[in-house]
């Protein structure tokens, strides 16, 4: 029978053509899920057009003989399930598929395979997600179940968990470790985002799991009922602001005024500055000197009238009482020195009186009893017209040297003690008569007595109406 | 290598031994301070499982590495039957679950008694190399798990004391003779429990 058989195929291979032995068949995998069973797969070869079966058979480390699959049929087509009995750990199987059909055989390659090294866990189960936490920090509270058919509670496999998480727009995973916890809170969530969450796990030193399924949350938004009240809030407390902000800019000049208030620029009593700074020397000079307001003199009446010029250095005691009414004024610098000079080279008289070295810009008249000065007449003088010329100066210091003040010799008249000059000196003078004009104040009590010269090149004019008065005192110049 | 992973095998068995006995968690001090309590039986069987894990992936890692530099035609040379290829270890869960606290216990103490000489051995003679067949990196993981199997061992000897006084554990753990290691073969067996050399 089994010779009728063979000698059939035999027949039958030449009779139909394109049928032939069956093509090898391939291993291709096994895998345990749990490591207590393992299936393995494998791919058949051309069937030679013939019904083909497969079988496979396995060898043992540490057993003997060759055993063949125990169950062709749990685990689908073309597998080889192995359940618990069959099953054992560190230990090597050898595995062969022979695929065989009426022609002939084909043996696979042989297949070596460690259960612990096949091991590949199914997904996790029963994802879910729960937002908890307060509204203003939740959190995403992450829990699963292990795979069902992992022994986890005697300790036969270490399960390892790992999840990630996305955001719904982004292309970018987080992966978490979760070590054997079978929850995971997540911290780092925004509201009104939606997050795509997944879990797998590994048992020992295996493959990882395929990742579940994904799961979806979103975070409500908590913010959104707060958020309008609070820009309300913001846009009103700015509103004042800007109206502030308008009106100081609309203001602002005067707000420059009150707040950088103008600093009193320096003024002379009766000089505008900007005249000064702008005007003609003659201009500026007829500022000066018409615009002073001098007091008028009372002279005629009060003959007790002081001329703080002369200074005695004998009595060198100043008297303060008397230099109160004196101010200081402007020594028109470089008088000082002329008259020095024109002291020292002028009169015999001055030279006599002239101390050298003394630097407190006095001038130091003597007072002599010259007669023919003191006989000047202030009558005569206007008609004459004489020449004369008398700084009679003050320069009081604010320290109190104020040494014109004494060594008064009480003048019976009103008298001045003169410097009378040659003519030659008054060209001199003349020359500086400028400096003259820089006196800026002048009390009452002092005097500046302007020469008046013709030969002066300043506008300066004895006004006429002061012929009669007297000359002792300076009224109003006019240029 | 692969008996060593062996001893990893019967350490995750701890687990098992680890789970029915329940011990309640203690906060653990490192440096035992007074006042605070020494690791509980629990935290000692997760450092001891931790440990065992990452020493199967040097132990990987170290093999594959030797199969490149010895055996680059990857035949199947068959496994080596090495010196501890007679302690038997649990082949399935039922197995593991009917052998009991004890012999676990003596089977993680001989694997690891017996793979700490020839590991340092393996690093010894890395570190002589003349031919430069393994790199510096390779020499560092013999040096590591060598230092590893000898950790583990100290500290897995301490857990059957602390076991034995907790009553968790029979007294018939005793002293292990130490599996004899001899670097040429054939070498006497002096393992009873051998029954297939």
């Amino acid at each position: 029978m089994l010779n009728w058989i063979l000698g059939a195929e035999a027949c039958l291979s030449h009779v139909l053509p394109g049928i032939s032995p069956p093509g090898k068949p391939v291993l291709v995998g096994c895998r345990s899920p749990e490591k207590e069973t393992f299936t393995c797969w494998w791919e058949p070869g051309s069937d030679g057009g013939l019904p083909t079966k497969h079988r496979l058979y396995y060898e043992r480390e540490r057993l003997e003989g060759v055993f063949e699959c125990p169950d062709y049929l749990s685990a689908g087509r073309n597998s080889c399930f192995f359940d618990k009995n069959h099953t054992s750990i560190w230990v090597d199987y050898y595995l062969t598929v022979v695929a065989s059909n009426a022609l002939g055989n084909a043996t696979s390659d042989p297949f070596k395979m460690d259960v612990v090294e096949i091991v590949k866990p199914n997904a996790p189960e029963n994802l879910t997600l729960l937002l908890e936490g307060r509204e203003d920090s939740p959190y995403l509270h992450v829990s699963w179940q292990r795979p069902y058919n992992t022994d986890t509670k005697s300790g036969w496999v270490t399960i390892k968990y790992e999840l990630r998480v996305k955001q719904e727009n982004s292309n970018q995973w987080k992966v978490y470790m979760s070590g054997t916890q079978t929850h995971f809170n997540l911290y780092s969530i925004s509201p009104g985002v939606m997050y795509m969450v997944q879990v797998r796990c590994r048992l020992d030193h295996g493959f990882w799991s395929e990742w579940t399924n994904t799961t979806y949350v979103k975070v409500p938004n908590y913010l959104q009922n707060e958020r309008p009240f609070w820009m309300l809030v913001s846009a009103l407390s700015t509103i004042p602001f800007i109206a502030a902000a308008c009106v100081l800019v609309m203001k602002r000049k005067y707000v420059k005024q009150y707040v950088l208030p103008p600093v009193p620029g320096p003024k002379i009593r009766g000089v505008d500055f900007q005249l000064l700074k702008s005007g003609r020397s003659e201009d500026v000079i007829n500022a000066l000197i018409i615009n002073q307001n001098f007091p008028l003199m009372m002279g005629s009446k009060d003959q007790t009238e002081e001329y703080l010029i002369v200074t005695e250095n004998e009595n060198g005691i100043p008297d303060p009482s008397a230099s109160q009414k004196r101010k200081k004024s402007l020594i028109i610098p470089g008088f000082c020195l002329d008259s020095e000079i024109q002291c020292k080279g002028s009169t015999p008289i001055l030279n006599d009186c002239e101390t050298s070295g003394e630097t407190n810009r006095e001038i130091k008249n003597c007072v002599k009893s010259n007669k023919s000065l003191s006989n000047m007449k202030p009558s005569q003088l206007p008609a004459q017209e004489q020449q004369w010329q008398s700084m009679n100066f003050v320069s009081t210091e604010a320290t109190g040297q104020n040494r014109h003040d004494n060594t008064m010799q009480p003048f019976a008249n009103s008298s001045y003690v003169d410097i009378q000059r040659p003519v030659e000196n008054i060209k001199e003078v003349d020359v500086k008569q400028v400096d003259y004009r820089r006196v800026e104040e002048v009390n009452g009590n002092n005097i500046l007595i302007l020469p008046l010269n013709s030969s002066v090149c300043m506008d300066v004019q004895r006004p006429e109406e002061n012929i009669s008065e007297d000359y002792s005192k300076v009224k109003v110049v006019e240029s | 290598s692969p008996s060593v992973w062996f001893s990893v095998l019967a350490l995750v068995y701890l687990e098992h031994l680890e789970l029915s006995m329940k011990v309640g968690t203690t906060p653990i001090c490192a440096y035992g301070q007074a006042g605070c309590h020494i690791p509980s039986l629990a935290d000692f069987f997760d450092r001891v499982i931790q440990q065992s894990s990452r020493m199967h992936g040097i132990s990987s890692d170290l093999h594959s590495e030797f199969e490149q530099y010895f055996f680059p035609s990857k035949n199947f040379i068959g496994k080596r039957k090495c010196h501890t290829y007679g302690i038997l270890t649990p082949e399935d869960k039922e197995n593991a679950q009917r052998l009991g606290r004890e012999e676990l216990t003596e089977i993680i103490l001989r694997l690891l008694e017996a793979w700490g000489d020839p590991l340092s051995q393996l690093y010894w003679s890395m570190s002589q190399d003349q031919n430069q067949d393994f790199n510096h990196y390779s020499s560092n993981k013999a040096l590591e798990i060598s230092d590893m199997v000898h950790e583990l061992r100290d500290g897995v000897e301490k857990m059957v004391e602390k076991m034995k006084l907790l009553g968790v554990l029979g007294n018939t753990v005793g002293y292990i003779s130490p599996e004899v290691w001899c670097p040429l073969l054939p070498c006497p067996s002096i393992n009873k429990e051998n029954s297939t050399h």
